[in-house]
């Protein structure tokens, strides 16, 4: 969608018009064109429309308004133009979402499973062959899920910058960071190495996926 | 979020994965890294990716959630260069089992937490300041 202002600079209500516009603007993927018909492109648009009177505004071409058109009759004229990624952002609620409620539930089932090794070694930094599952229980399952969880959760609130919910990625995250913690504790328990090293490269895989969608969050210029 | 505070999550995360491959190359042979690996891989995850992540987001909250802004921007700052002065110097110390290079790392990931320790408490003992104040 394409919307045209044609204003003056000297006009106090043109001023008043591009401030909406650009308000919109910043809502909808729109492309905003502020034409000062001092200026030859603004004046060959004001004597092809043969207008009168500023600001006036064209929609895709089209004459839709002369006069300031307040911020919500904008919107209503803009409807069609879909929302800008960071517009729907500030539209989501405060609450978890479906991925990252399951990743906080899933940390405190290992933090669970972890103590089991304080129970039975008395420590999770014992010298039993047991240690390493029961520690990257406590690391991997525990730690890592809890920052992907609050992470994806509070960065996009941070930076003002949106993390797609419910993606493919969040859920492959998700799959691989389960299958990882699980192999790697169980191909330590049954001393089976291929199983321990399938679960780490399942577990690297997973932090790669959340960098990869958290990155953008962090480093978009967008609102940064 | 202050680009310092992205920083650190950042580098959390590129440590993470470091972190995560020195264990995986460990796994397929010991001997593919020289050095006390699992040593390196446990401080590259402790210090690098759950410390530096905690840096990053407690230097955005709890400003915010005492309602009054972080004490010291400059100790935040050097508190990001001496982290990662330190780390990398611990990691060299250990890939060539050399004690001074870990020492002096370690000298230096601890400055790191000393700058945070006391920027944190005197933001919110300033909290609290102004909340008896009231």
């Amino acid at each position: 969608m394409k919307i045209e202002l044609l204003v003056n600079s000297g006009c106090s209500a043109c001023a008043q018009a591009e401030a909406i516009w650009r308000l919109v603007a910043d809502e909808r993927e729109l492309e905003l064109a502020v034409l000062d018909i001092a200026q030859t492109a603004g004046a060959a648009r004001v004597a092809q429309l043969a207008l009168k009177a500023v600001p006036a505004l064209l929609v895709d071409g089209e004459l839709k308004a002369v006069g300031v058109v307040c911020l919500e009759d904008a919107r209503q004229l803009t409807q069609a133009a879909p929302l800008k990624a960071h517009a729907m952002l500030s539209r989501m609620g405060m609450f978890f979402s479906r991925e990252n409620r399951w990743f906080i539930v899933s940390a405190q089932i290992y933090l669970m499973l972890a103590g089991i090794g304080l129970v039975l070694n008395g420590s999770l930094l014992s010298d039993s062959a047991s240690r390493p599952a029961f520690l990257h229980l406590f690391t991997l399952g525990f730690m890592l899920f809890m920052i992907y969880g609050l992470g994806a959760h509070m960065l996009p609130r941070f930076t003002g910058n949106p993390l797609v919910e419910g993606s493919a990625g969040a859920w492959l995250q998700m799959g691989l960071a389960h299958l990882g913690v699980t192999a790697y504790a169980a191909g330590y328990l049954a001393g089976w190495q291929a199983l321990t090293l399938g679960g780490a490269v399942c577990a690297w895989g997973s932090l790669l996926i959340f960098s990869l969608r958290v990155w953008p969050v962090l480093w978009s210029s967008q609102r940064n | 979020m202050h680009k310092r505070n992205r920083l650190f999550v950042s580098i959390a995360l590129v440590y993470g994965l470091m972190g995560g491959l020195v264990a995986i190359l460990r796994l397929i042979d010991p001997a593919l890294i020289p050095g006390n690996v699992p040593r390196m891989h446990g401080h590259i995850m402790l210090l690098g990716l759950i410390l530096m992540m905690i840096y990053g987001i407690a230097l955005h909250v709890l400003p915010r959630f005492g309602g009054f802004p972080l004490y010291s921007e400059r100790m935040a700052d050097w508190q990001l260069y001496l982290a990662n002065a330190g780390l990398p110097l611990m990691i060299v110390g250990w890939l060539t089992m050399s004690d001074g290079w870990v020492v002096a790392g370690g000298v230096m990931s601890y400055a790191a937490i000393v700058l945070f320790g006391l920027n944190m408490i005197l933001t919110v003992k300033a909290t609290r300041s102004a909340s008896h104040e009231n």
